[in-house]
């Protein structure tokens, strides 16, 4: 019963929240954002736990799946795009991997936050599967890395574009892959609203960091 | 509507096999990735069509945001790092987003500007 009400919840603030956006197109309400703290305050107001919360909320999960299956569809329509830029993108994600690992590494330390901590920071920019299984590779805690992937996720949709407009980064290219290599899945859910040839671009940037720091990580447990 | 069903029944399957895969390879890339890339290469070889897929597809990528807010709601048993010292990690991880989408962005933007000059000089020439 929880677990319908709660499917259906979710649902209906995300609809709302869609409407809310679509109304002002403020920067600070994309509906990833807003429909998270909505969500979170009323969990709260009605003393429900996450778990609780996850009995009806692990539907929307097992659709996420089949969700990044599909971007299989945007990248077959673009895939001339992609072929002829196979090259830029393979450096840019690849160092961008390796920028994204050792500026939060290194930004950890100079704040001195705790080794768990700096080690669940490290994979952030990759989406939360991989993350995780990363941050149990390298010593850091799979649910806090979790969390900051979000965060990672949620400031790019928020801020990316906007960033974008005010440095004059206005190519589907650029625009595309900078969301995908920072922010995963939810960089290449906004990439989508601004066109599908960005949304292919972000998802193949996803992928390739994806893959990239699984092959990467290994090295960081030198460090 | 139930077209669109069944052909989100279709990226299911396609989703289950490459977790098989996955599991059954010990890749560490997540079997969502693996399924993508499959689909991709039987659109390619043309395998499957895209009308076999596209209406599922689309309506699952429509909505994509809203498959992501259950795992952004799990935030909420991590609310201490949004205050007191926690902030400062959160700080860092903003940073080195921004870092990492700018670099990125920027070597995309300056491949595609110098790749649309190439076709215009040879256009031109």
């Amino acid at each position: 019963m929880i677990g319908a009400s709660m499917l259906l919840w979710t649902i209906v603030v995300y609809m709302a929240m869609r409407k809310l956006y679509a109304r002002f197109y403020f920067p600070l309400l994309v509906p990833i954002a807003t429909s998270t703290v909505v969500i979170i305050i009323t969990l709260s107001l009605f003393h429900l736990s996450y778990e609780q919360y996850m009995d009806g909320g692990k539907w929307l999960v097992h659709l996420l799946g089949p969700a990044v299956v599909a971007l299989a569809l945007p990248l077959y329509q673009h895939r001339h795009t992609l072929k002829q830029f196979l090259w830029p993108l393979l450096c840019s994600t690849f160092f961008g991997t390796i920028i994204g690992m050792g500026s939060g590494l290194l930004l950890a330390r100079l704040f001195h936050l705790p080794e768990q901590v700096v080690r669940s920071i490290i994979p952030k920019s990759v989406t939360s599967p991989v993350a995780m299984d990363i941050a149990a590779l390298i010593g850091g805690i799979p649910t806090l890395a979790a969390v900051y992937v979000m965060v990672a996720g949620i400031f790019g949709a928020m801020f990316g574009p906007t960033i974008f407009q005010r440095l004059r980064l206005t190519t589907a290219l650029g625009i595309g892959s900078g969301l995908g290599a920072a922010s995963h899945g939810i960089g290449t859910a906004k990439a989508l609203e601004m066109g599908k040839k960005e949304a292919a671009i972000s998802s193949v940037a996803m992928t390739l960091s994806a893959i990239f720091a699984s092959l990467l990580c290994p090295l960081l447990l030198l460090l | 509507m139930g077209i669109t069903i069944i052909q989100i029944g279709v990226l299911y399957t396609l989703y289950v096999v490459g977790s098989f895969i996955q599991q059954l390879l010990h890749i560490p890339i997540p079997g969502s990735m693996i399924g993508m890339l499959f689909l991709f290469l039987l659109l390619m070889s043309g395998i499957v069509k895209e009308e076999w897929i596209s209406r599922g597809a689309n309506m699952l990528l429509s909505h994509l945001t809203l498959l992501f807010i259950p795992a952004t709601v799990g935030v909420m048993d991590y609310v201490e790092l949004f205050s007191g010292k926690g902030i400062w990690s959160i700080f860092v991880v903003i940073v080195s987003t921004m870092i990492v989408m700018l670099f990125v962005g920027f070597i995309g933007q300056w491949a595609q500007t110098r790749e649309q000059k190439r076709v215009r000089e040879v256009k031109g020439a």
